[in-house]
């Protein structure tokens, strides 16, 4: 193997390929010049070493602000899982909206339905219809009752009150023939002591 | 190291959905490589921290753009990259990338070890490019690939800077090196 310098540097940083590292290996062993050469690169490495890493005087730390925070689509559109879930969304409203715009090409089904509901409704009203009418009927009689019981209370009452009015007129009547009678005997009584 | 990937994916893919818990644990994972990076590449504490920060809020802000969150970690140095290199061209708007920095005293007595003075000055008298090629390398350990993703240039480029700078630094500081093991 001839000498190349930069052959020897690209060796002393481990980038050669394997088949150049074995040949390399053995010229340095063999030629004094690329030995040397080999050698001042690692005194210089392990001088430019010393030079020690600082630590930063200052930590950097980020807070969280909705201004650096990417947007909500930015996340979605970076998350496969999200996207994902947005797509099987999207799916499911696609097939909602096929659904609701095909036309009914099953009318038979939907006969059968229809007689069922009919039969449950039917049934429904049978089991309503006759607590309703009873309660109606019920309703009626007591209402029947109460105005039955307000005619006779206020016959009852007129009747009382026409039974006083005549006791009055009869006391009256009573009294005025009781005055005639006496005006009557007076007169008598004073014509027979005049004879 | 594989762990580590598959978990910085997962954060990833969290702060992605809007979890800044998810992103403050990124931060404190990278954020100590990320300054020391930016701090070798312009070489001022404050300026280093700045980048740093300025580094990881364009990174949350831009997380969407990000097409594999494996490859967190180099797309983050891009930004870093950069960041640094746009305020790089604001204080020195003549200097190109093959230019020579100039030496900055205040900087440069960071550490009081000779040798470690020594390597900054070599590294300080590198260009930007080579520079950074260099701690993206030795200091960040990273592949020619990823420095290329880093760097937006192609492999040949990346090693073309990173081995014209070994050039430069090996003459100044393997032999202080081989002095101080002796």
């Amino acid at each position: 193997m001839s000498c190349v310098p930069d052959k020897v540097k690209d060796y002393f940083f481990g980038e050669v390929s394997e088949g150049d590292r074995a040949a390399l290996r053995a010229h340095l062993k063999e030629c004094p010049a690329c030995g040397e050469e080999f050698e001042r690169l690692r005194l210089t490495q392990a001088a430019l070493r010393t030079l020690p890493d600082e630590e930063p005087p200052r930590r950097t730390a980020f807070v969280s602000d909705k201004v650096f925070e990417p947007s909500w689509w930015q996340r979605l559109w970076q998350s496969g899982p999200r996207l994902g879930f947005a797509s099987a969304g999207m799916l499911s409203v696609a097939i909602v909206i096929h659904a609701a715009w095909m036309p009914k090409a099953a009318p038979a089904p939907v006969a059968a339905d229809q007689a069922a509901i009919e039969r449950r409704v039917a049934a429904e009203v049978a089991a309503r219809l006759e607590p309703a009418i009873k309660a109606a009927v019920a309703e009626a009689e007591v209402r029947q009752e109460r105005k039955t019981a307000e005619t006779v209370e206020a016959m009852r009452k007129q009747f009382e009150f026409q039974q006083q009015a005549d006791r009055l007129a009869v006391q009256d009547a009573m009294r005025q023939v009781e005055r005639k009678l006496l005006v009557a005997t007076r007169l008598a009584y004073n014509a027979e002591g005049a004879r | 190291m594989i762990f580590r990937e598959v978990e910085d994916r997962d954060l990833v893919v969290k702060s992605r959905h809007g979890s800044v818990e998810a992103y403050n644990l990124l931060v404190s994972r990278w954020e100590k490589r990320v300054f020391n990076y930016l701090l070798r590449l312009v070489r001022d504490r404050e300026d280093a921290l700045d980048l740093t920060q300025e580094t990881f809020l364009k990174g949350y802000q831009n997380l969407a753009k990000l097409d594999d969150a494996s490859r967190f970690g180099p797309w983050l140095f891009r930004i870093a990259h950069n960041e640094a290199f746009s305020m790089l061209r604001r204080k020195r708007p003549e200097a190109s990338g093959e230019t020579e920095p100039e030496m900055d005293g205040r900087t440069y007595r960071m550490y009081p070890i000779e040798l470690t003075l020594a390597v900054e000055s070599a590294l300080a008298r590198l260009s930007d490019d080579q520079r950074e090629a260099v701690v993206l390398k030795v200091y960040q350990g990273f592949k020619f690939d990823e420095m290329a993703e880093i760097l937006s240039c192609p492999v040949s480029t990346v090693k073309s800077r990173l081995y014209a700078a070994l050039d430069l630094l090996k003459d100044t500081l393997a032999p202080l090196q081989e002095r101080s093991v002796e």
